[in-house]
């Protein structure tokens, strides 16, 4: 921690970087929240610990630090892939941000809670995979089972009347709040489709028929492009499983297309890229 | 007392160089077809975003249609490359929904294909009309709906 | 005040006996995500000692989706249809005391310059039984916005629990005393020693900061430099907003129209939208997220407080709670305090 405090102090000092994005000290102990250090002293609040579980590349694309600067970030291996694969879409210019990698063992699935976060369990990218400093160890992590992908798989064994039904109901509590589209990375347009009126695509109102138009286009806008930090399905006030459906989708991307979104820099994006052999046997 | 029998909507999202031409064509051939299907002219099956397959399974549609140029014919080159990849996607998006993608239809027709139009639609007509009504929406229709 | 004592088996049966009759009885459900509408009075929860809802139970007085009229088209006019409001009492069973001031709270708005018939209808039929607090976490800060745990303020009726199975049942408003009526078979005699008793183990979240200071001061420092930080980090997602068992903004927009028939709705929405303030020329008055939660802050300790002499906070904290980038508000007015203090 004190690495991070004092490599974030000389590099504003510096004049390497504008701000630094990272993590402060929240309400109670078992609580991180962002923060954002505009002076040297500012960097004394910094924290990383196994409560650092935002994603904070979702601040990377907002006005305020386009062309103002070097945005430092604070940024774990689920991190980086979401600067990637806002690399690869061309909204961010890897020029413009300076990646403190940070080597993680696992974050908390939540505030207050000790379970590992589900994106953990699966991840390949404990030491990030891009950045220009990296700090922190990688410590002994507990091996869990994937319980996750058991719960996909047996969703995806269900009946098709019994996958709606789930739905439904899960849907039926959506308050159309879009804190899952806001809290998410990869959902940058400044116009959404869900807020544009003429026409009207997406019914804004919190009945059944709106919700499932706003999910079910939100995971199909997603589809190969979600690197599954699941902070959507953690910010839900109604706490509707939506890590099972995008963490679906992402499966299908590498099934289908051998795609996985957040990887490498100079990766092709997946919809904006075609192949002549992509398949087409449902095509009469 | 006569039973009526059920008569799917389908609504086709067809693009304007190919089946379009090819639908026309069907026309002016005077080859016959049933009116269950509405159609609307897109530039290019690149320009479908899954949004409007959505709106029309809300306004009543029991079927959707999407037809194209086949690919390397693509007035625009490379639309239907890209319609392709994101009708996977799609699919499989409806399925984990438990919504019945079967009910959505994708085919290329070109516009000397007046003939394969015909087969085309008449295909999804029949098939829809032996799913039935596309109960599902039906059913959050209803909500807040002002009862007669 | 008259009080009286029930039994926790005998809540239950009157809670059956309220179903029976059509009531809609309201109570948390079981995994603390939202209150919901039970149908078996074995569902009941008196949440005296736990975390609160992560929502609020305002839905029931104020959906968050409501149609407000029909239209059908006839001839060269149009006929406007509103769809009548299902009759029964809507009775909200163990809210704690942040919780049960929010009809009272929200209905000063809703009764200013424009009386809602869509709420007040709602907030007519309601009735309160709230429920003492013996929970305090560090969100909590009841007290520093005049909002007593133990006080039975904001109910019609007031459980205080005595033991694991008995509650004292204060009658506190006329409106209660007609509702509990036909159950008075299920209450026995109270004993106000008891129930002062318990009351007074109740100790309540310490004071975080003063309101009238932080009111004070927002008043004369619209464009402090501190509002460029303490919302930076916002992501404007509305969870605050739709959790608050307060906030009351709403969106009107059409649906389903057609030449011949269509419906307008009345929607939840939130000041921490990018799209709330738009106006139709493309201007943004509120163009960033500091500027937005500066507007939360303010209409939360200061506006509402001018105009109708309340805060427009219970003190619940359930806005901290679920923020996903852990902003607390009253970390918030505490800084704010902070800095007034040092003029």
């Amino acid at each position: 921690m004190n690495e991070l405090r004092q490599l974030s102090k000389d590099l504003l000092q510096n004049g390497t970087v504008k701000v630094i994005i990272g993590y402060a000290e929240g309400t109670t102990p078992g609580r991180t929240k962002p923060f954002i250090a505009r002076t040297p002293e500012d960097t004394d609040k910094f924290v990383f610990n196994k409560h650092c579980v935002n994603n904070l590349a979702v601040y990377l694309t907002r006005k305020e630090y386009k062309g103002k600067g070097t945005v430092g970030i604070v940024a774990k291996g689920c991190d980086v892939k979401a600067i990637v694969q806002l690399v690869q879409e061309n909204q961010i210019n890897k020029d413009d941000i300076y990646i403190i990698g940070m080597n993680c063992n696992g974050a908390a699935a939540d505030f207050g809670k000790d379970t590992l976060a589900v994106k953990c369990i699966h991840c390949t990218v404990r030491t990030p995979h891009l950045y220009h400093t990296l700090l922190g160890t990688i410590d002994e992590m507990p091996k869990q089972e994937d319980d996750h992908l058991k719960m996909i798989e047996k969703f995806d064994a269900m009946t098709s009347e019994e996958k709606w039904a789930f739905w439904e109901a899960e849907f039926e509590k959506c308050v159309k709040c879009y804190a899952c589209r806001q809290t998410c990375p990869m959902c940058y347009c400044e116009k959404c489709i869900a807020d544009k009126s003429m026409p009207r695509w997406i019914e804004s109102s919190a009945h059944t028929r709106g919700n499932f138009a706003w999910n079910i286009i939100r995971a199909f806008h997603l589809s190969g492009r979600c690197i599954g930090c699941n902070e959507c399905e953690r910010a839900c006030p109604a706490q509707i499983p939506l890590s099972l459906l995008n963490r679906k989708m992402g499966m299908v991307a590498k099934k289908e297309f051998d795609y996985t979104a957040g990887i490498a820099l100079d990766n092709p994006t997946l919809v904006g890229n075609y192949n002549n052999a992509d398949r087409e046997d449902f095509i009469k | 007392m006569e039973e009526k029998t059920f008569e799917p909507k389908i609504t086709a999202f067809v693009c304007n160089w190919c089946t379009y031409t090819g639908a026309d064509l069907a026309g002016t051939s005077r080859l016959k077809y049933k009116p269950n299907i509405k159609m609307i002219r897109v530039p290019c099956t690149g320009r479908i975003d899954p949004v409007f397959i959505i709106k029309a399974f809300e306004k009543g549609a029991d079927g959707v249609l999407i037809s194209g140029c086949h690919p390397g014919d693509c007035h625009y080159n490379t639309g239907n490359f890209h319609a392709r990849r994101r009708w996977v996607l799609f699919t499989e998006l409806l399925n984990y929904m438990g919504i019945d993608s079967s009910r959505l239809f994708f085919s290329w027709v070109s516009a000397s294909e007046g003939k394969k139009f015909v087969d085309v639609v008449s295909n999804v007509i029949e098939t829809v009309k032996a799913k039935g009504p596309f109960q599902q929406y039906q059913k959050i229709n209803k909500e807040f709906v002002l009862d007669e | 005040m008259e009080e009286k004592i029930i039994s926790y088996s005998n809540l239950v049966s009157l809670t059956g006996d309220l179903i029976k009759t059509g009531c809609m009885v309201i109570c948390e459900d079981k995994n603390g995500t939202g209150w919901k509408r039970i149908e078996n009075p074995d569902e009941i929860k008196i949440n005296h000692k736990e975390i609160p809802s992560n929502i609020s139970y305002k839905e029931f007085v104020f959906p968050k989706t409501e149609p407000v009229f029909y239209f059908k088209s006839k001839k060269e006019d149009y006929d406007l249809i509103e769809k009548n409001a299902q009759p029964g009492k809507i009775v909200f069973l163990g809210a704690k005391p942040c919780d049960s001031r929010s009809v009272e709270i929200m209905s000063k708005v809703f009764n200013w310059d424009y009386k809602d018939e869509f709420f007040n209808e709602k907030a007519e039929r309601t009735i309160v039984i709230g429920t003492a607090c013996n929970y305090k976490d560090e969100f909590c800060f009841c007290t520093t916005v005049n909002i007593d745990p133990a006080s039975e303020k904001g109910s019609d009726l007031f459980l205080i629990p005595l033991d694991e199975n008995t509650y004292a049942l204060k009658i506190v408003t006329g409106k209660g005393k007609e509702f509990i009526q036909p159950y008075l078979k299920y209450l026995s005699d109270g004993n106000p020693a008891k129930s002062q008793e318990a009351l007074a183990k109740i100790k309540g979240p310490d004071k975080k900061f003063e309101p009238s200071k932080v009111r004070e001061w927002i008043g004369n420092n619209f464009e402090h430099k501190l509002f460029d930080n303490i919302g930076s980090t916002c992501v404007g997602c509305g969870q605050c907003a739709f959790a608050c068992p307060v906030c009351h903004c709403f969106d009107i927009v059409d649906e389903e129209c057609s030449y011949e028939c269509g419906r307008r709705m009345k929607n939840w929405d939130a000041c921490q939208f990018g799209l709330f303030t738009l106006h139709s020329s493309g201007h943004n008055p509120r163009e960033n997220q500091n500027k937005r939660y500066r507007q939360r802050i303010a209409h939360k300790f200061k506006y509402y407080t001018d105009k109708f002499d309340e805060i427009l906070c219970t003190g619940c904290g359930r806005c901290s709670r679920g923020c996903p980038v852990q902003i607390d508000i009253a970390q918030v007015a505490g800084e704010i305090n902070l800095v007034a203090n040092q003029v």
